[in-house]
């Protein structure tokens, strides 16, 4: 068990259910303390229970963190791509990593079981989408063992009530962000993402499918390698599941997972804001190893 | 509490839930929380179902919340003792944290008290909006919830104009804006609202109740409401005395018959409906009163205060259609007045025999 | 006489029926037949609408702007619409290509409890000068005021019209009069009705909305759409004529176009099998009916107990993954019942 004081000490910015949801998550981490949860409401749910847990809160937003710089190295920030767009430089200037889980697209893309050790170099990364830390996964399987990736295409489904109303508002960008991703994982010449919001009750659990036409399809090939793939992830998200496949139906390959949340903070169903924040943190720890080697090394 | 006043509300719940264990079967073994447990809607509910477990076999788990525990334990010991029930305290504009396991929610935290709606309005007003505020945030993250019943007011409707037999779901009225005397009345309809919001952006299963008059055990006699008034007097033998000209019309529904009510508008009630909950039968206060002197030997004299010639001016009705819950859940009132009055009379003796203030 | 606004999506609903085949020449002669009858709206593109060609869903023969230049090209005077699910469809990559095509009038539409969906769309669409209508489809998994609350986020967002889609021909003519009474009294702007057959009631259900206050009505020819197909628009047209409304529509040259669309569009023409019942008993989105089909195929499961399975998850539309998934767990569990029974 390592001391409190060598856990590197990170800030989360935005205490809605999210922030919140990845608090318990930072409570719970053999690397990571939390310095400071930031908000902009005292009054709010999440404030309470940062209170409750005995954490540092603070209303001033951001100003917290140019206040008090040494309250932390890395900040998580949960607000909106517009906030992060205004914290971003801020955040650069004070030399803190930066884990983004809004839709900004500052940083670069970071999908944990994929790519984390190139994301080690980057001072800001950026946390995707819910669909594409499910899909990127299966993509990256894929284009490892597939040449001449024509399409790919991925269907989400997650619970209504697990979209609040920013999520709504900014359908289109998901879209478009989940797309490049897969673009950029997989090398693929088209992508496609599409998703559903389902009303039924109770909350399903989020489901993320994809769907892809390549030249000569492997499907032992891809089993074996997305196996590996899904070992990797459920490092960090327990709750990722392959439900159907790898297999080849109507001449298209197929696989569908099924993401159920940890249910820290968030309920269990939202397995789609719960895979951002297992992936956030996952990136957090990495850095909080990272930097500990380096430490002992000095 | 004497073991025959708790005898009583237990024979009036058999009475009033037998017949809907079928319907209310979906509630079995499943955790249901009650707001505003120490209140006479949150007790009487926590008497319905603690029947429903010992008698019908449902094996419901009861969470009670309230802003004083040792309130709740000193005037509900029988209830507080429970092993299926668990008592939270805490004040609901702080309950941030919603027991994870909760199936059922019957938000009734207000207190109906029109003597603390006039000296602390401002408080009124803020337990009702920010605790019903506090407890929708709180139930978006319940990953188990089937209902949400919020229990709001016949009074949001705002004064029933006279020449309405009955108010029904649909009646647009309104509390006078910016009185204070409006204060408890804007906050329920404020909250129904806000419920209302909720389940459309959160897609909450929320069902809204609103309420009228009651009588029955645990309404305090103190509470200066005509059916209260003439009760307390005729037990301790004094004078029923009638303001007005006696002709102002009310309806009072008992107890048992409202929990029974809820529990089934909980279960069965169309999301984002409201049910008006109460006795649809009028009566004048006049009337009543003779039928609470009626029921006490000697009869005690009943006195009209009627003032001066403009008394009429002073009538007022408030009465609620209950076609809907009657229609379509197929609710009725099994304790008509008569019985209920009898009831209350007889239960009001065991609850303080011994104390010297009533007489036989 | 009262007037009545038609819109055809035999383009756009009946690609449903073909996997989404239409090709341009088919679109280009149904187009000529469509505005030589007269018909007021005529609704192109995939089954789901622009940006829906998918594996998911199935991909369109004809791209969706070759499509819609397509039918601007033969469609003179009749108003060229489309139809389109925010989730699928983005602004930026179907939207604006989609009006710089020539379409007139815009459809967004939306799970029936999930209008908070289309504000963006339909507020894009507006500005920009077309005609839009908010579409709540699945609507009978809703009740009336909830529809008619739905209704009213689409009216707010600048919706000129409701249409409410029977998408799993679930209705007896009651329900329809009860929600389209409902929401012509919620809303200031007109109500419309998307008819399904799969329990025969495509036309009643029509008139139905008619006679409590719907102003449009969506038909195709010869039903033409998916499972049991729609109303079919020829008949509705001559029922509306006895009944003295105006579609402005010239009937002998509408009954040319249908039997122009049996040859050309059609290989089959819609019929009420026995899945489309069972697809409209369980309430399940009639555009099931093929990926079921072949799921029960493959994994060896009666299709109608996919069906009531689907029906009891409350699944909606575009959510077809569930349906491998669903004829696997029924596989499994025959295979264990057997095992069991051994």
């Amino acid at each position: 068990m390592t001391k409190p004081s060598e856990k590197l000490k990170v800030a989360i910015i935005g205490s809605g259910n999210i922030g919140t949801d990845l608090l318990v998550k930072v409570l719970r981490s053999q690397y990571l303390q939390c310095g400071a949860f930031i908000g902009r409401n005292l009054s709010s749910p999440g404030m309470a229970k940062a209170m409750s847990l005995g954490v540092q809160v603070s209303s001033e937003s951001i100003g917290y963190i140019e206040k008090n710089p040494d309250c932390c190295d890395l900040v998580f920030d949960a607000t909106s791509a517009n906030d992060h767009k205004l914290h971003a430089p801020i955040l650069k200037r004070l030399g803190k990593i930066a884990v983004d889980l809004t839709p900004a697209q500052v940083g670069g893309m970071c999908s944990p079981a994929v790519n984390i050790a190139e994301c080690l170099d980057m001072p800001n990364v950026n946390m995707i989408t819910c669909g594409g830390q499910a899909s990127i996964p299966m993509a990256h399987a894929l284009s490892k063992t597939h040449e001449n990736i024509d399409y790919i295409e991925v269907v989400s489904s997650i619970a209504s009530r697990s979209a609040g109303p920013a999520t709504r508002r900014n359908l289109d960008e998901y879209i478009h962000t989940t797309e490049n991703a897969l673009k950029k994982f997989s090398s693929c010449a088209r992508s496609k993402a599409i998703l559903n919001l389902n009303p039924a009750q109770p909350c399903v659990n989020m489901q993320t499918t994809l769907l892809a036409k390549v030249d000569k399809p492997d499907i032992n090939g891809l089993t074996a390698y997305f196996k590996k793939v899904v070992e990797r992830v459920r490092k960090y998200v327990p709750g990722y599941r392959v439900l159907v496949g790898p297999l080849l139906e109507n001449n298209r390959v197929v696989i569908m997972v099924r993401v159920t949340g940890l249910g820290d903070y968030l309920p269990a169903y939202a397995g789609n804001l719960d895979i951002i924040n297992c992936a956030a943190l996952a990136m957090a720890e990495e850095y909080a190893k990272k930097m500990a080697a380096v430490g002992a090394k000095g | 509490m004497t073991q025959a006043a708790i005898a009583q509300v237990r024979q009036d719940c058999c009475e009033a839930l037998s017949g809907l264990e079928r319907q209310l079967s979906q509630l079995k073994s499943d955790h249901v929380l009650i707001t505003g447990g120490t209140g006479f809607v949150g007790s009487w509910l926590a008497e319905a179902l603690a029947c429903l477990n010992d008698d019908f076999q449902f094996g419901v788990k009861i969470y009670i919340l309230a802003r004083n525990t040792g309130r709740f334990q000193s005037a509900y010991p029988h209830l507080a003792d429970r092993r299926d029930t668990t008592i939270i305290q805490a004040d609901i504009r702080d309950f941030f944290d919603v027991p994870a396991k909760i199936n059922w929610i019957i938000h009734a935290a207000a207190t109906p008290d029109n003597r603390f709606h006039s000296s602390s309005p401002v408080e009124t007003m803020n337990v009702i909006a920010s605790g019903t505020m506090t407890l929708v945030k709180a139930v978006d993250r319940c990953v188990n919830i089937k209902k949400f019943l919020n229990i709001s007011s016949g009074l949001a409707y705002g004064p029933q104009p006279w020449d309405l037999e009955r108010i029904a779901e649909g009646y647009t009225g309104a509390p006078a804006s910016g009185a204070v005397s409006s204060a408890y009345a804007e906050a329920k309809r404020f909250a129904e609202t806000y419920c209302g919001a909720a389940r459309s952006q959160q897609r909450l299963p929320i069902v809204t109740v609103r309420p009228f008059a009651f009588l029955g055990p645990y309404q305090s006699l103190e509470t200066p409401w005509a059916i209260n008034n003439f009760i307390r007097d005729a037990l301790t033998g004094n004078v029923l005395r009638v303001l007005g000209d006696g002709q102002t019309v009310r309806s009072y529904m008992y107890g048992s018959d409202m929990a029974a009510w809820l529990l089934r508008i909980l279960t069965d009630g169309a999301i984002g409906a409201a049910y008006n909950v109460g006795n649809p039968e009028g009566i004048t206060l006049e009337r009543l009163a003779q039928l609470v002197a009626e029921r006490f030997n000697p009869r005690p004299e009943i006195r009209l205060n009627a003032s001066n010639s403009d008394a009429r001016h002073h009538r007022t009705i408030f009465i609620p259609d209950t076609t809907l819950a009657t229609t379509s859940l197929g609710l009725s009132i099994k304790t008509p007045l008569p019985t209920a009055l009898e009831r209350t009379i007889q239960w009001n003796r065991a609850y303080h025999a011994g104390s010297a203030k009533v007489a036989a | 006489m009262p007037a009545i606004l038609i819109s055809d999506p035999t383009l756009r609903d009946g690609n449903h029926a073909v996997q989404h085949k239409l090709t341009l020449k088919q679109i280009a002669v149904y187009c000529d037949a469509a505005d030589a009858a007269g018909i007021p709206i005529v609704e192109v593109g995939h089954g789901n609408g622009v940006g829906a060609s998918s594996l998911q869903l199935g991909e369109s023969a004809s791209p969706d702007m070759a499509a819609l230049r397509m039918a601007r090209e033969h469609l003179p005077h009749s108003k060229l619409g489309i139809h389109m699910i925010p989730g699928f469809a983005t602004i930026e990559k179907d939207l604006k290509g989609a009006i710089a095509a020539g379409v007139d009038v815009v459809r967004v539409a939306s799970h029936c409890t999930e209008a908070d969906l289309t504000e963006r769309h339909i507020g894009f669409a507006r500005e920009n000068g077309r005609t839009v209508y908010g579409v709540l489809m699945m609507s009978h998994m809703a009740s009336k005021e909830l529809l008619a609350e739905e209704a009213g986020k689409m009216e707010s967002y600048g919706a000129e019209g409701i249409i409410f889609m029977d998408s799993s021909g679930h209705y007896l003519p009651q329900d329809v009069t009860e929600r389209v009474k409902t929401l012509t009294t919620a809303l200031s702007i007109p109500v419309g009705f998307h008819a399904h057959n799969n329990l025969g009631m495509a036309i009643a259900n029509s008139i139905a909305a008619l006679d409590a206050g719907a102003a449009m009505l969506d038909g195709c020819a010869r039903g033409f759409g998916a499972g049991a197909g729609n109303a079919q628009l020829e008949v509705l047209v001559a029922v509306l004529e006895r009944l003295g409304y105006q579609t402005g529509i010239d009937l002998y040259k509408l009954l040319d176009a249908a039997d122009l669309a049996e040859r050309e569009l059609m290989k089959n023409v819609p019929s009420i099998s026995s899945l489309s019942i069972v697809s409209g008993l369980s309430g399940v989105f009639s555009g099931f009916a093929k990926p079921v089909a072949r799921a029960a195929q493959q994994f060896n499961v009666d299709p109608r107990d996919i069906f009531f399975e689907l029906g009891q998850r409350k699944v909606i539309a575009g959510q077809e993954d569930l349906i491998i998934e669903v004829a696997s767990d029924l596989a499994k569990k025959k295979v264990n019942s057997l095992l069991e029974a051994a």
